[in-house]
């Protein structure tokens, strides 16, 4: 590599084609990464986590904790919840600035619930809701504060229902429910397979993303009979999903078809040229 | 002599090759430009203008996708996707506020559609629609 960057340099006018060709290439290989960068840099530069990563365990778990939720992964942040101003060390948790802080247990569903209108709405009704403030569940009694992590149909377990009442109703509930969950996560990987392939999924997972968070609104109600009603509403709905995937399948499957076809075409030609060819000789 | 005839049949089977491979290229290109069936584009849904009383919003199957008329109070109709543009939860009408909120991160949008607040990245996608002798045709 020296060597050739001697010889290079030994020519005026090429060692200018050679910088421009290095910067071209320099810029290939992290152009694509650049956005990533400013990402990490701008999480950086949140006071919060800056301050907080330093203090006793106390007050430095939740900054780890946050890392792995699925808010982290969605660039949602200390400050979308907690308030105050990310930027500024001296006023970060300035209530002037918005600051919130830490919840009383009370106010825990309003304080999720300005994001998550929908689910907050159905908790509040159901038989959990009710008994907000008199031992009843919160939020984070199931869904934790700061680990906050995609939910699947494992979230209703012995581990969290027993921690108030027995099993047996959330199991119930979890029955009913089982079946359409394999589905949508039978149509998430499908999704995630296309996907991979290159296939422009966006309408797709938003789709899938609708019907999974009106599927997991239902547990909120804590009604089994209207777990079994809106279930096979849902099912319909995925059904459709299903069937654009199949669509998908099909369109590669012709496609694989047409190539194979295509390819033997082209050496059929090839022969039949030759054949000709030689009938001239 | 032999050659003759060897290179007609070798000459006729490539040239059906050529025309199957032209067939097979134009047919794309064709079925890309030409018009779509009416199968696709008939899809209009009809809604009686009574049925829409001031204040109120009526959702509905549209191409696939759910879709809402509102008559806001004063009258004006609109016709929008009722699907959210941040992740693709379906909005819903909220009547006291005369606004749409989406249930999933609480994106909130006017009536005609425009991002008041939440997430959502742009405005919910308008659907044209006519009105004649007091029936509304959306699509």
């Amino acid at each position: 590599m020296g060597a050739l960057l001697m010889i290079f340099r030994s020519r005026t006018g090429q060692s200018r084609i050679f910088k421009g060709v290095l910067s071209g290439l320099l810029l290939t290989v992290f152009l694509p990464i650049l956005p990533s960068l400013a990402l990490a840099q701008e999480q950086q530069e949140i006071v919060c986590i800056q301050c907080h990563s330093g203090l006793e365990e106390k007050y430095s778990q939740p900054v780890k904790l946050w890392r792995s939720s699925i808010h982290a992964v969605n660039g949602i942040a200390c400050n979308a919840c907690h308030g105050g101003d990310p930027k500024d060390m001296a006023n970060a948790m300035n209530p002037a600035r918005g600051f919130l802080g830490v919840p009383g247990e009370k106010d825990i569903p309003a304080f999720c619930g300005r994001c998550h209108v929908g689910v907050t709405k159905d908790y509040l009704s159901s038989a959990h809701g009710l008994a907000l403030g008199k031992g009843g569940p919160t939020c984070v009694t199931c869904h934790g504060s700061h680990l906050v992590r995609k939910v699947s149909l494992e979230l209703i377990s012995e581990k969290y229902c027993t921690q108030c009442h027995n099993f047996e109703r959330a199991k119930l509930i979890k029955d009913a429910m089982l079946e359409t969950e394999l589905l949508i996560v039978a149509i998430d990987g499908r999704i995630e397979g296309f996907k991979n392939q290159g296939t422009d999924t966006g309408k797709l997972e938003q789709s899938l993303f609708a019907v999974r968070n009106r599927f997991h609104t239902l547990f909120h109600d804590v009604d089994v009979e209207k777990v079994k009603k809106e279930s096979t509403q849902i099912n319909g709905e995925l059904k459709k999903i299903d069937n654009v995937l199949q669509g998908l399948d099909d369109a590669r499957r012709k496609r694989k078809i047409a190539g194979a076809c295509a390819v033997a075409g082209a050496l059929l030609a090839g022969l039949l040229f030759h054949l000709l060819r030689k009938t001239y000789a | 002599m032999e050659n003759d005839g060897r290179r007609n049949f070798l000459g006729i089977c490539l040239g059906g090759l050529a025309t199957l491979a032209a067939a097979a290229v134009s047919f794309p290109v064709f079925r890309y430009l030409a018009p779509r069936s009416s199968k696709v584009t008939n899809g209009k849904v009809t809604i009686l203008e009574k049925d829409m009383p001031e204040g109120e919003a009526k959702f509905f199957e549209f191409a696939g996708s759910s879709a809402v008329l509102v008559r806001k109070r004063g009258g004006e109709l609109t016709a929008l996707s009722a699907v959210c543009t941040h992740l693709g939860c379906i909005v819903q009408w909220e009547k006291d506020k005369q606004d749409f909120l989406c249930p999933c991160h609480a994106g909130r949008f006017t009536p005609e559609g425009v991002v008041i607040s939440g997430p959502p990245p742009k405005a919910l996608t308008k659907i044209p629609f006519v009105v004649t002798n007091g029936t509304i045709t959306v699509g």
